[in-house]
Formats: structure tokens, sequence, C-alpha cells
């Protein structure tokens, strides 16, 4: 039977991946992917910590299956720490986990993949592979496909998502029947791996310096106007409320970060919505739309897709108009066309045109 | 799968029958605290005194110098940072090597933080203590040298007598880390003046748990561990003697067929290098022009990582090791190898049998012809990403 390397982090739905390839007798590898120091850890993380690496040694010890810690600590840091910081110092929101599918998972692993002859790799992802198409997960509030476009098209013959066809409800019901007590009731992991408490400020200051201007004051800007300061524009996201000067008459939210003048520019609900998206590092999963096509574009986790034309694409770059207008675009998360609840492709968002302008720091 | 094949004695080695015998009776009937004045009591502290005169005759000491502990880890710590403790108002500092067992290295950590002094020194690319380096790091503020017998990762033995008489003529304590030296060279502590030597039981046939250091008579130490006498108040806490039987035993054992052991594994081990260098002959064999210890090969491939090569002969059974392994299970580069300079590509592709009581000429000749086997093809894989 062909050989599978499933990287399990120790929670439920990569232990019931291994277990289900087991079931299916694959000749199955587990491994867990270090990536971060264990040294000064944070005991009750759901994922990543020494625990979660003791569990997943547990349930393949349970499983009968080997399992090894692969170190990738240094690949890590380079292609996503650095990435994630660089992002919010150049006032962007990265999505670490896009980029550690696309190069620590799915390249790095992979290549560890290789060298045991595992012909397979799985994860437990909430995606699927249909015919080697990659897929919506069937389970709508855990669908994770949003965050896998980078990978690299090939790989997609060699993918097994073996828990894309379960809600999250059925994953932990199969770990209970398989006899995972381990993981079964594990909590969820929602945070950023390396961002335990959700502080990404601290990563930024650790990586960049307390020092870098994108901790620096700077003035908020409504209109052209400065209406207050804050303490870094690092902190802030595009649509975030918290955190900004008050009395308005009505709600105000960040409508854009200028990391040259270091302004938070702000403005009302209205001014966040955009009718188009230009994204960068396009990357295919099947056959490319042609410009004038219609697809699903979603811009953020938890968006929806919305209807859209493809405007241009030229290289790695591609303009996307929506059929309505899209709310909160940012910089730095990603783009994801969709045909149906296949993944057609994605990229990184560099810009959006706006229905209302955006008015420039003064 | 084929029959699997331990080649990490280095790391642990089984228990042997005749040890688990020795230890038997002492889960059962024998069951009694040493420190007990009726008849369990007795019987306990009678198996224990033999036990610790077993143990020093078989190492050429006095049953008095011998002090058991845990596992070599606490012997490390109590030689050096208990014999610093005690000398540190006149002789603040310590010399140690930069390739010794994390237990010295983070020992002699633990005296900079209380405001000693540390000195490592050089070591050449085979891992030998270079002699000017250590006569250099002397001085009469040292209070304790610490120099490991036989290097666990690639299986160097140092010029332990020498560096002794060194270290004796300027007033210094000397230690040294004697956990993997046990059973493959000769140590007679009547003709070697060490004032302290780290011994621990799983390398040598005896559980995981057990471990003894010598205290020269007249050595200094301060304890670590602070509660009741036992053990001249060197080592509080009830002794663990049916562990302490065993180790006694697998002591002599050890001892008594080390000769011919040696030559076994000597033989074993270098058919193996042959037989690997042949085949593959830009490989590395780390401390090779040493003199090394007959059960190590520690060896690196160009263009090779260290954690897929356990990966790949785990999956075909062959139980080796690289580097150290850090608490997760990861493989860290090899801070021995970092210390003889070799440079990181080469460290990071280590892979180190270390042969023992399980080894056989059919386990050499099947890992002869997989290694190779397992290296062509991530030769060829490293081969296809880069190129």
């Amino acid at each position: 039977m062909s050989r599978v390397l499933v990287a399990m982090s120790g929670g439920v739905d990569s232990s019931v991946a291994a277990a289900l390839l087991v079931e299916q007798e694959y000749d199955v590898i587990g491994a867990t992917m270090k990536l971060t120091c264990h040294g000064d850890e944070l005991p009750d993380r759901p994922c990543c910590s020494l625990d979660s690496v003791n569990d997943a040694r547990r349930v393949c010890d349970q499983l009968g299956i080997p399992h090894y810690v692969l170190n990738l600590e240094k690949a890590f840091g380079r292609d996503v720490m650095d990435d994630f910081v660089q992002e919010y110092a150049r006032g962007r929101t990265p999505i670490p986990c896009v980029r550690c599918n696309t190069f620590t998972k799915f390249r790095d692993l992979v290549a560890k993949a290789d060298a045991i002859d595992a012909t397979l790799v799985a994860t437990g992802h909430y995606a699927r592979v249909v015919d080697g198409r990659l897929h919506r997960g069937l389970d709508p509030a855990k669908d994770q496909s949003y965050f896998l476009w980078g990978l690299r098209r090939e790989i997609l013959s060699r993918l097994r998502l073996p828990v894309g066809d379960l809600t999250k409800a059925e994953t932990r019901q199969r770990a209970s029947h398989l006899g995972l007590a381990i993981v079964a009731n594990k909590a969820e992991s929602q945070d950023i791996c390396f961002v335990p408490d959700g502080d990404h400020v601290k990563v930024i200051e650790r990586r960049l310096g307390a020092d870098d201007p994108s901790l620096q004051p700077g003035p908020f800007m409504l209109g052209g106007r400065v209406v207050g300061e804050h303490d870094g524009f690092a902190r802030f996201t595009v649509g975030q409320r918290r955190g900004l000067p008050g009395g308005f008459a009505e709600p105000m939210f960040v409508i854009g970060i200028d990391p040259a003048t270091r302004a938070v520019l702000i403005g009302p609900r209205r001014a966040l919505l955009g009718r188009s998206v230009f994204a960068s590092e396009i990357n295919w999963l099947d056959t490319p739309p042609s410009v004038g096509d219609t697809v699903l574009g979603q811009v953020r986790h938890r968006a929806p897709a919305v209807q859209a034309t493809v405007v241009s694409i030229a290289g790695d770059r591609l303009e996307l108009a929506f059929a309505e207008s899209v709310s909160a675009i940012s910089p730095g998360q990603s783009l994801v066309l969709y045909r149906g609840s296949q993944v057609v492709g994605g990229g990184i968002i560099e810009r959006a045109s706006r229905m209302l302008p955006v008015a420039p720091a003064a | 799968m084929p029959e699997p094949i331990y080649l990490d004695h280095s790391a642990t080695t089984p228990v042997r029958p005749e040890v688990l015998e020795a230890m038997l009776p002492f889960f059962g009937p024998r069951f009694g605290n040493p420190s007990s004045t009726h008849r369990w009591g007795r019987e306990a502290r009678v198996a224990l005194d033999e036990a610790r005169e077993r143990l020093a005759r078989a190492l050429g000491a006095s049953s008095d110098e011998i002090c058991f502990t845990s596992g070599g880890t606490e012997a490390d710590n109590l030689a050096v940072i208990g014999a610093w403790r005690a000398m540190r108002k006149s002789r603040p500092a310590v010399v140690s090597t930069p390739i010794e067992h994390k237990a010295v290295l983070a020992a002699v950590h633990e005296i900079e933080e209380e405001g000693g002094v540390a000195r490592l020194v050089d070591v050449t690319a085979d891992g030998v203590v270079d002699r000017a380096s250590f006569e250099a790091a002397l001085g009469d503020d040292v209070a304790l040298c610490s120099v490991m017998w036989v290097n666990n990762e690639i299986g160097t033995v140092q010029e332990i007598p020498s560096l002794v008489a060194a270290a004796k003529a300027r007033g210094t304590l000397f230690h040294t880390d004697g956990v993997q030296a046990l059973g493959k060279v000769a140590i007679d502590l009547k003709a070697l003046p060490v004032d302290y030597l780290s011994v621990s039981g799983h390398k040598v046939g005896a559980p995981k748990g057990i471990g003894a250091l010598f205290v020269r008579r007249g050595a200094p130490i301060t304890p670590l561990l602070y509660g009741g006498t036992q053990d001249r108040g060197r080592r509080p806490g009830t002794e663990n003697v049916a562990m302490a039987v065993g180790f006694a035993r697998a002591v002599e054992l050890a001892v008594a067929e080390r000769e011919a052991e040696c030559a076994r594994l000597e033989q074993l081990r270098d058919s193996l290098e042959v037989a690997l260098l042949a085949k593959i002959p830009d490989a590395v064999i780390h401390g090779r022009r040493a003199q090394r210890a007959p059960h190590v090969l520690n060896i690196s491939v160009p263009g090779t990582d260290s954690e897929s090569m356990l990966m790949a002969l785990d999956i075909q059974g062959v139980a080796c090791s690289a580097g150290s392994a850090c608490q997760s299970g990861s493989i860290d580069p090899s801070h021995v190898l970092t210390a003889c300079r070799v440079p990181h590509e080469l460290a990071a592709a280590s892979v180190r049998f270390s042969l023992g009581s399980l080894s056989t000429d059919a386990h050499v000749a099947r890992v002869a012809e997989l290694f190779p086997a397992l290296i062509a093809k991530a030769r060829r894989l490293s081969g296809l990403m880069t190129g």
C-alpha cells in the first residue's frame, strides 16, 4: 500500500486524519513539525507546544505507526515569521498560515516525505481533493480551503485530506469511536501558532525591535485631517474599530494605513466598501480563467465568496471586479478564486479600489 | 519488515538478564529500607554495602569513595557544582571543554550564574583537547577541571592521565565524566589520580535511574540535595538498593568482559567503517584520526541531512541517532561537531552508530548495504532540489 506522511499537530483533526488513513490500510507515518522553540512556552496552548508533540506521539503509538519530530524551525522563521513581521511593518495584514502551507507544509514537509519514499502527504485540513482538484471542506463552518491556494499544483495528486468530508462534530465523534481519548475533546486552536496570546505586536517587537517605525506614534487621519495620535500602525488592520478616537457622529473604522507617513486612515463604514481588488503572487491550481470570465472571489477567511469578473491578468498579477461591493479588503490578506466549491487559484491582496476615494495623508 | 537492528548503545542498553536476576529479590521479599534497624533494614543495608564494595573494587576504588546517584547527570552535577562550591572562595574558576555532555556544560553554566568563572578549552578537529589551550586555562584560581573521558557523540578518548597530571601540578581538582568510558577503557582509580569520576548504569546493562560518583578520599564535595545522612551526607534520600545491586553486577560483568568485548566491537565497527567508506568515498568519519572508543562510528555524508536519514533508517528497522535529541524529540545541531569546527552542512548530516551487546556481524553487513543505498537516494533527491 502507498506510504503517506501525515502532518500531525497533536490536535483532533490531524489525529483523525491519520487514523482514517490507517483504517484505509495506507502505510502511514506521522510527523510533527517543530516550528518554534519549545523552551519558554505557554502550557495551555492547543497546538505547537511540547505537550502537543507528546500527544501526537501517543496517538501514533496507539495507531501502531511511527512518529517523528521534524525540526523546521529555521525555514519557518525565514519563510513565515520574518514575512509576517515585515508585512506588518509595511502596513499590511499578513496571513502566516497561508505561507506556512505553501512553504513549510507543502514544500519542506513534502521534501521529508520524498526522503522516506512517501508518495502521499496528508494533513487535517478541512478541504477536499476531488479528481486532482482542490475543493472547500464539506463543513462550511470549518472550511480551510482559503488558506491552501499557494500549493504547487502538482502536489494535489499526492495530497490526502481525510477529514475534509467530515464536519467538526463528526471528526470528534470519530476520534471518540477510535478511542483517541487524548485528543477527542481538545480545545480548538484559534490563534496563530507563534502568537499564542493574540498579541502580534510582541512578535514584531521581538523580531524587528521596539523602535521599528511601525511601532512608533503616528497620526489618525480622517479625510486629510489629523484627528488623533496612535502608538504604532502595526497595531491596526483595515476594518478595525477598536482603539480609534471617538466623538464622531458615526462609528469609525480603519480604512487604510500609509507606512510612509505612519498614518492610520479612518473613515465611516461605507468607506470600507470596495468594488475591485488587485492581487499579486497569483498561483493557479487549475486552468486559469480568461479576462472577462466570471469567478467567485473571497478576500477574507470568514467573508463570503462574491461573484466577480476577471479584469486583467498579467504574469502573476490579477485584477478582479466584484459584482457587488465588498467590505474591508485588506492588503496582505489573500484573494482566493473559486468556481463553485473549487479553488481555482489565489494571490496576495495588494490594494482595493474603493467606492469612495480614500484621502491620502496630507 | 526485516529484523530491527539496534545501533544506539551509546543512548542506552538493555538490562542484562544477570542484572535483572540480581535485582529481583529487592523488588520482592528484601524490600527493606537500609536505614532501618530491624532485620529488613539490616538485610537491605548489607546488600547496599556489598554493592558499593563490588562497584568500588571493579573501579579500583574504596567503597567509601562510591556515592550512588540517580544517574550520570546527577553524578556530573554533583562533581562539578559540588566541588566548585566547596572551593569557590579561594578558587572561583572551573576549566572544561566545549564537547562535554550537557550535564557538565549546564553545570558549568550554573557556576557562571552563581558568580564563578568558566573556561572552555579548545579541541582539535578530531575532538581531542588542545594541550596548549588546556595548559593556558589552568591557574591558581581554578577549583576544578572537568574533561570527559570518552565522548558520547564521536567516541574520542582524551589523554586523561596526562591532563590529570597537569591539573594536579597546579593544585587543581580533576573530574572526568566516565559514562561512555565504563566498559570501554581500562579504569583503575588506584593508578589514575582523578578526584571525581562519573559513571552511569544504563550504558552498561543496568537500568536507567542509577549511577555513581567516585569521590576520592579527602576530595571536597558540597551536597546538592538536603535531607538525611545517607551516603555520608553526600547524597541524602533513601538508597535505591535494587538498582545499586544491579549496577554493581553490571559493572563487574562489563569490566570482566571488557577486553574481549572491545576487540569484538572494534572489529565490527572497523568493518562497517571500511565498507561505508568504500561505497561512499567522500563520507567523513568524525574523530577518525584520534584515539577512539571501539563502539562509536559517527559519519557525515555531504548532501544529506541527519533528520531524513534517521527516519529512513528507522523505517528500514535500523535504530541510530544524531546530534543531541531535544526534549521534543527533534534533532538540534551537535554542539560537539560545532566545537570541532565541522562545517554546519556536514554537522547537520551526521549519523551516529553505536555498537554494543546486541550487535552482530549480520547487523553490520546489513547496514553496510542499506546505508549507502539510502545515502544514494537522499543525494539524488537533494541534487534534484538544488540542481
